[in-house]
């Protein structure tokens, strides 16, 4: 193979690899932020993006509303799950052995997407809204990607806000510092807990709305978000919130790098050894992250 | 003769935090040393230095004139560290004797009397075959401390043996490390309460914010102006 | 053992061993599939159930072994038992690699790095496609071997299980379950742990690296998506979670009734028991953590070695 790389084809690796950067940020956030509150890694977070894949499927293809305005009704209805799911279940892993929820969540995984398989059937799904490019130069942008691009930034913008700003965002923040601290200033733990779990499910929701546009839907399409959303809070720092959104960009920028060298297939055997890799040199994530 | 341990102007930072920064003391065979300080001085944080479970930011650790910093924790273990822990660390779902077991080699039948005698050292002896976690909390103690002395350590290092634990059991437990001291083992042992360190060490150690501020016999510690500080401020 | 438990282990082993004169070819199939599960599931709990490191993508090495055995048979024209060999070396070797960087993280960070191993494989399987076949696929010669290896698994799934008797029982089986209890201790207490995962997770590898060759063999034909299914590694997890992890005979236990449960009811409904498994796991976890021989153990205080 002989590649002749030039600038224009590296300015569009960057814009590629930022667009779906920020998707990967927004997504990763959701496990960061359960991670960081209730140490549990959520292997079913993957999965949660499915849901909401299928609600703005469902929303799209039987009341035509415009996909970009099921992204809220997406969020809302997969809230709603993650909180159910965490009252119901989770909640009783929370202090258990890492063994017992990690095997819990990939418990439910494997019921969420099966039961999908059951409901919706293994079918491939499209919403077919906006399909094309807008060319600027010699670069293109994929027209759903930026709108993806630009949702997934407003997202991700206010889900910092509302951790910096807000009493409840603070609260979540106290709780992922210190737990004890937290209970001794009044702080509902188990109520941040919900909400946490409730939050990131919501993150995975939009993540999957926006990507409905652009992939096609099926049950199995979360799994690698589990893996994906996990990868870039290993190279951003493990409980280090801001570090989810370096480690996105990172992720997407390496994916397509990869990409304009190697296949496609070949693209996930990279970031898979880069997880390995940066787990093995810095096991805390690239950013460094809070002593356990 | 090299001292049975020497730690030497080891560093240890998390973060921008300097949890030890220069500390050097130094072990007498066949003596019990205590390392004393305000919460959060580094006490523990030196003894995962001294075990590998932490590694060094800068420094050395001689054990008998050896290096063994850099060494895997296992590897400290087995050139005749042996240690306990703050919060009990007993393998819960085995039971006491299997808790002995494991770091045995060799025939069996030996190893279990090995263990037995050692259960019966601590009369724990009928409760060999329960799982540990379902032992009291002063008999997981038990089980850890003889646990440790399963290879024969030469350097024992105790953390806070005292904690949770009641008079009689303490009077055990002080009066083994005494025993250990005279089998000609250097003991080296953290500890809150200060009846204990007084009564037991022959040299005391006191770190504070990470470094050390005082060396001496109990006495001399006691009206030593910095440690008073330390403890109570200025 | 007591004498009774062992004439009936005799007892059953000789039925299983008489089955192929007299059984169906429907019978046959089923029971080698049994072996299979007991196999798989049986070496899953070495690694996962000993030393609490979940191994979410063990399929990998029935994968492995699958496609070792069908290359050496397809394209190097070796017989199917020593191909199978090789397979489980080929296994063997795959988990040396895999588990030498990989068993140095922490527990949570070696079932991610799990979890992705399988899209790796698969994807490396379409990717070298003049070596495999990629997305066509592989086919063998035909050739009816359907007995032979039913009694190639059946040895499979004995020595998979009577080696789970031999470490449970011994001090290395003890070790293995330290690192599970805690870690830190462990090594604190001169446990070499690495070194200790490394050979329980090549230990593992080695009966799915052979069941998987003796399937590709009987289905004389493979495929990534064939070879590496997810659903795999969960149905292993499942018997030994359902079974009783970190016991001999718990993985036998789950393998054999999950495998009848599946066969003889949710076989109408072939939608409902992946959804199952996921409940059962679910299920499991919350209530019953040490799964049914675990449970027993505890409550009737019998030895390790059941």
């Amino acid at each position: 193979m002989n590649i002749v790389i030039t600038p224009a084809m590296i300015g569009q690796v960057i814009i590629s690899g930022i667009l779906s950067g920020v998707l990967y940020s927004m997504v990763a956030l959701g496990l960061a932020l359960i991670f960081g509150v209730m140490r549990i890694i959520n292997v079913a977070h993957g999965p949660l993006l499915m849901l909401g894949a299928y609600t703005t499927f469902f929303l799209y293809s039987a009341f035509g509303l415009n996909p970009y305005l099921t992204v809220p009704i997406s969020m809302a209805v997969l809230f709603v799950a993650g909180v159910v799911l965490e009252r119901t279940l989770v909640f009783r892993v929370v202090d258990a052995p890492e063994l017992s929820s990690l095997l819990l969540t990939f418990g439910i995984s494997i019921a969420l997407v099966n039961g999908a398989q059951l409901a919706f059937t293994s079918d491939l799904r499209a919403v077919e809204y906006i399909t094309g490019s807008w060319v600027l130069g010699p670069f293109a942008f994929s027209k759903s990607r930026v709108i993806a691009f630009v949702f997934a930034g407003f997202l991700t913008g206010g889900a910092f806000l509302f951790l910096r700003s807000t009493r409840l965002g603070k609260a979540i923040r106290a709780t992922s510092q210190s737990r004890e601290v937290a209970m001794v200033c009044g702080i509902d733990v188990g109520k941040i807990h919900r909400l946490t779990f409730g939050l990131a499910s919501a993150l995975a929701a939009a993540g999957g709305a926006l990507i409905s546009v652009i992939v096609a839907i099926q049950p199995e399409m979360g799994q690698i978000w589990t893996f994906k959303s996990f990868l870039v809070i290993v190279l951003g720092g493990a409980g280090n919130y801001p570090g989810a959104l370096l480690g996105g960009m990172l992720l997407g920028l390496i994916e397509q790098l990869a990409s304009l060298f190697l296949t496609t297939q070949l693209s996930e055997v990279v970031a898979y050894v880069l997880l390995v890799l940066v787990l093995l040199v810095r096991p805390t994530g690239l950013l460094g992250g809070r002593q356990t | 003769m090299a001292p049975a341990l020497e730690v030497a102007d080891v560093h240890k930072s998390f973060g921008g935090v300097r949890a030890v920064s220069g500390v050097s003391l130094s072990l007498e065979r066949g003596r019990i040393h205590g390392l004393i300080g305000p919460n959060g001085s580094g006490k523990t944080t030196l003894f995962n230095c001294i075990t590998g479970v932490e590694r060094l930011d800068r420094g050395r650790i001689l054990l008998d004139g050896e290096p063994i910093h850099g060494l895997q924790p296992y590897e400290i273990a087995r050139r005749g560290v042996g240690r306990t822990f703050q919060m009990i660390r007993v393998f819960p779902e085995l039971t006491a004797l299997e808790n002995l077991l494991v770091v045995t080699r060799g025939p069996r039948a030996a190893a279990e009397a090995h263990a037995r005698e050692l259960l019966a050292f601590v009369r724990l002896q009928d409760l060999a075959g329960e799982y540990a976690g379902n032992l009291s909390y002063g008999q997981q103690k038990l089980v850890e401390f003889v646990r440790m002395l399963m290879r024969d350590p030469s350097l024992v290092l105790l953390d806070e043996p005292a904690a949770g634990v009641n008079r009689t059991l303490l009077n055990e437990l002080l009066d083994a490390v005494r025993r250990l001291r005279d089998a000609g083992k250097t003991v080296l042992l953290v500890e809150h309460d200060m009846k204990v360190v007084m009564g037991l060490c022959e040299t005391v150690f006191v770190l504070d914010h990470g470094e050390k501020i005082a060396e001496g016999p109990p006495g001399v510690i006691q009206s030593d102006q910095r440690v008073i500080e330390a403890y109570f401020g200025r | 053992m007591r004498p009774a438990v062992l004439a009936a282990l005799v007892l059953v082993l000789v039925a299983l061993a008489c089955y192929p004169a007299v059984g169906t070819g429907y019978g046959l199939r089923s029971v080698l599939q049994a072996f299979m599960w007991i196999a798989l599931a049986g070496s899953w709990n070495l690694i996962s159930g000993l030393t609490g490191y979940v191994s979410f993508g063990h399929v990998a090495f029935f994968g492995a072994g699958a496609y070792t055995a069908g290359i050496l048979i397809a394209s190097a024209g070796w017989s199917w038992p020593i191909a199978t060999l090789a397979a489980g070396a080929a296994a063997g070797v795959l988990a040396l690699a895999i588990g030498g960087p990989c068993l140095r993280l922490k527990g949570p960070y070696f079932a991610i790095a799990m979890l992705g191993l399988n899209e790796v494989l698969r994807a490396l399987v379409s990717y070298f496609e003049g070596l495999t076949g990629g997305g066509n696929g592989l086919s063998m010669p035909t050739l009816d071997a359907t007995v032979p290896i039913y009694y190639a698994m059946g040895v499979t799934a004995l020595a998979v299980t009577f080696g789970a008797r031999l470490i449970i029982g011994s001090r290395f089986g003890l070790r293995l379950m330290t690192i599970r209890e805690d870690e830190v201790a462990a090594e604190a207490m001169g446990i070499p742990t690495f070194r200790h995962k490394l050979v329980a997770f090549l230990l593992s590898a080695i009966g799915p690296g052979i069941a998987g060759a003796l399937t590709a063999r009987d289905q004389g034909y493979i495929e990534p998506l064939s070879v590496f299914p997810l659903a795999t590694t969960i149905t292993m997890i499942v018997m030994t979670l359902f079974g009783g992890k970190g016991t001999v005979w718990g993985p036998v236990l789950g393998a054999v009734v999950l495998f009848v449960a599946q066969e003889m009811v949710w076989a109408r409904y072939p939608y409902i028991h992946p959804l199952l498994f996921g409940a059962i796991i679910v299920a499991v976890v919350l209530a019953m953590p040490r799964g049914i021989l675990g449970l027993l153990q505890l409550k009737y205080r019998l030895p390790r070695t059941v």
